[in-house]
């Protein structure tokens, strides 16, 4: 069975290789000829192709891996391990290669017959083996010149050469609007501290009143976050929580909530929060509460599943209860980390908290934005400093506390 | 009355299916100093586990002053295991908690869940935790952590531990097979000291000599049957090489 | 010959001086400075605390600013006097001698002299302050730890007074209402449909943008890559030798260091600037942020390979290059190809934040869907989100483990 696997999925990748190369093949094309600047709204797109013209690109992409796992290990093969080699272990023949290439095509119909050694390789006479341990053979070709080496090549130029113009790479604009750049540059070489202390009149808030509020949405994000993450992460651990099918299905459904909010932007939820209690900070800090709670969920019951069982085993020997093994024999262990992943945390928050002004959820991060909205560039070089300085103190001191504890 | 009645174990294991115990039957009486030897994956552990139910037996039955603990809930079974106090190859001591906090562990099953969740315990059991401490000559190291102690100081807090319990009944996993000769003696000097003040002992140790040394009657496993069960004399050259198989050779423990 | 001696004695205490100031910076000014800094905090904490609650209003410092000097200036004291605080926690000391009342009582009056020790530090090794001389206590290394709990000291109440305070003005702060969560959900009501009834139609555009946001990471990883690797090896210290490479050591460090402190964020809205909204701003965020965070986890492979083989080859009569191709570079190959895969990953998860303030991709049209709480097509994309992280985390966790 595991070279039956290893065959179809191997299979698969090749395909997807292939079609990948075709289709990014023609984006390339009209990005280049139709379709000067990306517009994703654009339908794509393939070309106009009568149905016997797709019935011929998906033959022919068919056609391509079939040959090159023919002749050479493709690149899934490669990826898996494994390699085409004859009845005696040596190399396969020219003929050999085309036998199993012509055969091959029957193979939807006839592998199920044998899974372990299919109708094409014993007509061909050759079988799948893993590769040999490097340095038991002499050098075989350069890398370039393999089936494989080939199409990773391939696949590398094609990814690069799409990303380039996907994502508009576009020196001349880099070096041309330079000088356009020099304007924040000038802003924040000499920054304009006016409303450090007194609140702008227009925003209503001065720098360290935001720089305050950011501080203290992300303090109070992650220290709620960690009291709600804490007692769930035993719940998502499954050396303490996963026993019999009730404690399977706690176990499955707290990490399950874990891996889902963990993923959700936490722009999303400031703006629903937005919504529900109005703009402004405390938004924010419910936006990023809900976040902290499935990040450091999961990293907490991380932690606790690492945990060495001894003393679990040692405690729960003398007789005492589920609760008791937890608080005597766990939470001494976890501790520390527990304690380094929140300090950590702290730091994510107080960045997230400038991006989460971006849909009302107040701080300096609304600062920034609305001076960068209105051109105020000295202002924003202002703001931006502020925070640059806090980051850094933050980060220096937690690194400090965190290498201090652990 | 025999004070532990073992009756036809048997433990498999569900992966791999691997057969820990085969129809393992003895008892034990009040008092007495049992040891267990056997090469390693004999299941000297498991049988030891197997008492106090951190494994669950497969078939098989277990009795403890006559009460079957093979078929208590898991409520009467921590009832149960406060009476039995249990020492570990590795110590098993939270690494980073102080010594007193990993021995008033021991008193967990007689507190209530509340009360020792907020950490705290009765005056009785932190002067018992001094006391204990005393015994095995720990009472200065009473807050220091854990892991600042030598493997022989771990083992003998892991003792300590044990003692808090009170117990009539002492499990002993290889409890000096991590420690140098020197302190395995002072090691087991201190569980050969409890089973004098009555409390019966069950060792599970490596090296023969020290069976012979500590032990009133010795029971040998291999491949998780009893091949030997009687008095340590008894135990003669052929014996040896079946317990052990025909390589090994006798060492000396000093 | 006496002389000589004498002299010779007092030239080495002068040049001791340096290291004696330092050391009283380190063990008795600033512990001090951090009580007086934590008492300072737990001044405003409270009063913004207590002003919010009772006024309605934030201060961070009802009382005149001298109160708060005196008040915190003689709490200081007590707590040092009387308790170990938490700057002599940090550095390790307790106060030692006959700790009497009255003697207790005289180094608290003479705490606020501590600055004196820089003074004093010249003259006496141990840079005994006012405090320590006169009322004859001493701040020596803890030796015994004796438990207390902490409701018996003044430390543990000082820090109950710091959380209670600093959640009370965070409360008022960031405006916390737990009201509004009730008073405001039939606000909700209309769009919880909306969340709940993606636009599907919207699935095709989805996928495009989140191939995008792949590329860009794919890109801004593909062009640190080569230039951090450059980078790395001038910014290793075990191959740095000498001054001048101590200097191009010391100097990519610093602006390593400086450029990594510059949020990803701040970098893309600067880029965002210069070459307009979109994918190109993102990538260079990123790339930026990229090539100062692999050259230092390159950096620090290189520095941690095994240094037998370096010393091999180069007995071996090998030039500098060639000591890095067939003894360096065979060490840190796949050290650094996990390295890449892992910040590849990470891009690939700020590109999404990146994206939002201008930077393209899938998190610029999230954010201007949020932004005009266009929900049902901003759920799309957070689905979609949701799914790339997890493929992510599988498939960089599956290589990883290959590589390792």
């Amino acid at each position: 069975m595991k070279f039956l696997r290893v065959r179809l999925l191997s299979f698969i990748l090749d395909l997807c290789l292939w079609a990948y190369l075709l289709y990014g093949g023609f984006t390339l094309h009209y990005l280049n000829t139709r379709w000067r600047p990306w517009r994703p709204e654009e339908k794509f797109v393939a070309p106009e192709l009568s149905p016997l013209g797709w019935a011929l690109v998906v033959l022919g992409i068919l056609e391509v891996v079939l040959f090159t796992r023919a002749f050479g290990p493709s690149l899934g093969q490669r990826i898996f391990g494994v390699r085409l080699v004859g009845e005696g272990g040596g190399k396969p023949s020219f003929s050999q290669r085309w036998l199993y290439f012509f055969a091959s095509h029957l193979a939807l119909f006839l592998l199920w017959f044998d899974p372990e050694r299919p109708f094409y390789e014993r007509v061909s006479r050759l079988r799948l083996a893993p590769l040999p341990e490097p340095g038991t053979e002499g050098p075989g070709p350069r890398w370039y010149f393999t089936t494989h080496g080939l199409s990773a090549f391939l696949f590398l130029g094609l990814t690069l050469a799409l990303g380039w113009r996907l994502t508009e790479i576009d020196l001349r604009s880099f070096v041309g609007k330079a000088s356009k750049s020099l304007r924040i540059w000038r802003g924040l070489i000499n920054p304009d501290f006016r409303y450090l202390f007194v609140p702008d009149p227009r925003i209503k808030l001065s720098f360290i009143d935001g720089l305050v509020q950011s501080l203290y949405m992300a303090l109070l994000a992650t220290i709620a976050g960690t009291a709600v993450a804490f007692p769930l992460s035993f719940l998502g651990a499954r050396n303490i929580a996963a026993r019999g099918p009730i404690g399977w299905l706690v176990y499955s459904l707290t990490r399950g909530f874990f891996n889902v909010f963990r993923a959700v932007e936490s722009t999303y939820w400031a703006a629903i929060f937005a919504i529900w209690v109005g703009f402004g900070p405390f938004a924010g800090s419910m936006a990023l509460f809900i976040h902290t709670i499935a990040a450091l969920g999961k990293l907490f019951s991380e932690q606790v599943e690492h945990i060495d069982p001894g003393p679990v085993e040692a405690v729960t020997a003398t007789g005492a209860n589920l609760l008791q093994v937890v608080r005597y024999a766990v939470v001494p262990q976890v501790i520390p980390q527990f304690l380094a992943f929140t300090i950590y945390r702290w730091d994510i928050n107080l960045r997230m908290a400038t991006v989460v002004a971006l849909v009302g959820g107040g701080g300096i991060g609304r600062l920034i934005f609305e001076y960068k909205d209105d051109l105020q560039w000295q202002l924003v070089g202002g703001v931006i400093i502020l925070f640059m300085i806090t980051v850094w103190i933050m980060d220096y001191v937690s690194g400090w506390v965190r290498e201090r504890i652990v | 009355m025999p004070h532990l009645v073992v009756e036809n174990l048997t433990k498999v294991y569900e992966r791999g299916k691997i057969r820990a115990l085969f129809n393992v039957s003895f008892s034990v009486e009040k008092g007495e100093f049992l040891v267990l030897i056997g090469l390693s994956g004999s299941g000297k552990s498991t049988l030891l586990r197997c008492i106090n139910r951190l494994v669950e037996p497969t078939s098989g039955r277990i009795f403890l002053n006559g009460v079957e603990l093979t078929k208590l809930s898991p409520r009467a079974m921590r009832k149960v295991r406060r009476k039995i106090g249990m020492v570990f190859q590795q110590f098993n001591l939270v690494k980073r908690a102080t010594v007193l906090q990993n021995v008033l562990a021991g008193r967990l099953g007689y507190n209530s869940t509340l009360s020792t969740l907020l950490g705290r315990f009765p005056k009785e059991d932190l002067r018992r935790a001094q006391e204990c401490l005393e015994r095995v000559g720990l009472l200065d190291k009473m807050y220091v952590r854990a892991d600042q102690l030598s493997g022989g100081q771990q083992q003998r807090v892991g003792i300590a531990r044990a003692l808090m319990q009170e117990p009539e009944l002492l499990l002993a996993d290889e409890p000096v097979s991590a420690l140098d000769p020197a302190t395995s003696h002072s090691v087991m000097q201190y569980i050969e000291q409890i089973n004098k003040d009555g409390v019966t002992v069950i060792a599970s140790l490596h090296f023969l000599s020290l069976a012979r040394r500590y032990g009133q009657r010795i029971i040998a496993l291999k491949a998780g049957e009893i091949v030997f069960d009687g008095l340590p004399e008894a135990i003669d050259d052929r014996k040896f090489k079946e317990i052990y198989g025909e390589e090994a050779e006798e060492v000396e423990v000093r | 010959m006496r002389t000589f001696f004498a002299e010779a004695a007092l030239l080495e205490s002068l040049r001791e001086i340096p290291a004696r100031v330092g050391w009283a910076l380190r063990i008795k000014i600033l512990p001090a400075l951090l009580d007086l800094t934590f008492l300072a905090y737990v001044w405003a904490a409270t009063n913004a605390t207590y002003s919010y609650f009772r006024f309605g209003f934030l201060s961070f410092s009802l009382l005149p600013w001298w109160w708060m000097v005196i008040v915190v200036v003689a709490v200081g004291a007590m707590w040092s006097a009387w308790d170990q605080t938490l700057g002599m926690k940090v550095v390790n000391r307790e106060l030692s001698g006959e700790t009497d009342f009255a003697s207790r009582f005289l180094y608290a009056v003479l705490w606020p002299f501590f600055p004196l020790a820089l003074l004093t530090a010249p003259f006496d090794p141990k840079a005994r302050t006012p405090g320590e001389l006169l009322a004859e206590l001493t701040l020596t290394e803890v030796r015994l730890i004796t438990y207390r709990p902490w409701y018996r000291t003044l430390t543990g109440w000082l820090a109950l007074i710091a959380i209670l305070s600093t959640l009370g003005a965070a409360v008022g702060v960031t405006k916390v209402e737990p009201g509004r969560l009730v008073t405001g959900f039939e606000k909700t009501i209309k769009f919880w449909r909306a969340i709940f009834s993606p636009r599907w139609d919207l699935l095709g555009l989805g996928l495009k943008l989140l191939g995008e946001t792949v590329f860009m990471a794919i890109m801004a990883t593909a062009f640190a890559v080569p230039i951090a690797v450059l980078l790395s090896f001038l910014a290793a210290r075990n191959l740095m030798r000498g001054p001048l490479g101590r200097l191009i050591y010391v100097i990519l460090r610093m602006i390593g260091s400086f450029t990594r402190s510059v949020d990803a964020v701040i970098w893309a809205i600067i880029f965002a600037v210069w070459v307009g909204t979109g994918s190109f701003a993102g990538v260079l965020a990123l790339f930026v942020h990229s090539i100062v965070d692999l050259m230092k986890l390159y950096a620090e492979q290189i520095e941690a390979i095994d240094p037998g083989p370096v010393e091999a080859i180069t007995a071996t009569g090998a030039n500098h290059l060639q000591v890095l191709r067939y003894a360096v570079i065979p060490q840190i190959i796949n050290p650094f190809l996990s390295f890449t895969l892992y910040r590849w990953d990470i891009n690939v998860r700020m590109a999404t934040v990146v994206g939002m303030v201008g930077g393209g991709g899938i998190g610029f049209r999230l954010i201007q869907y949020l932004r005009s709480w266009a929900f049902p097509e901003a759920t799309v994309l957070t689905i979609l989100i949701i799914l790339m992280v997890w493929a992510l985390d599988w498939l960089s966790a599956r290589l990883r483990a290959k590589l390792a």
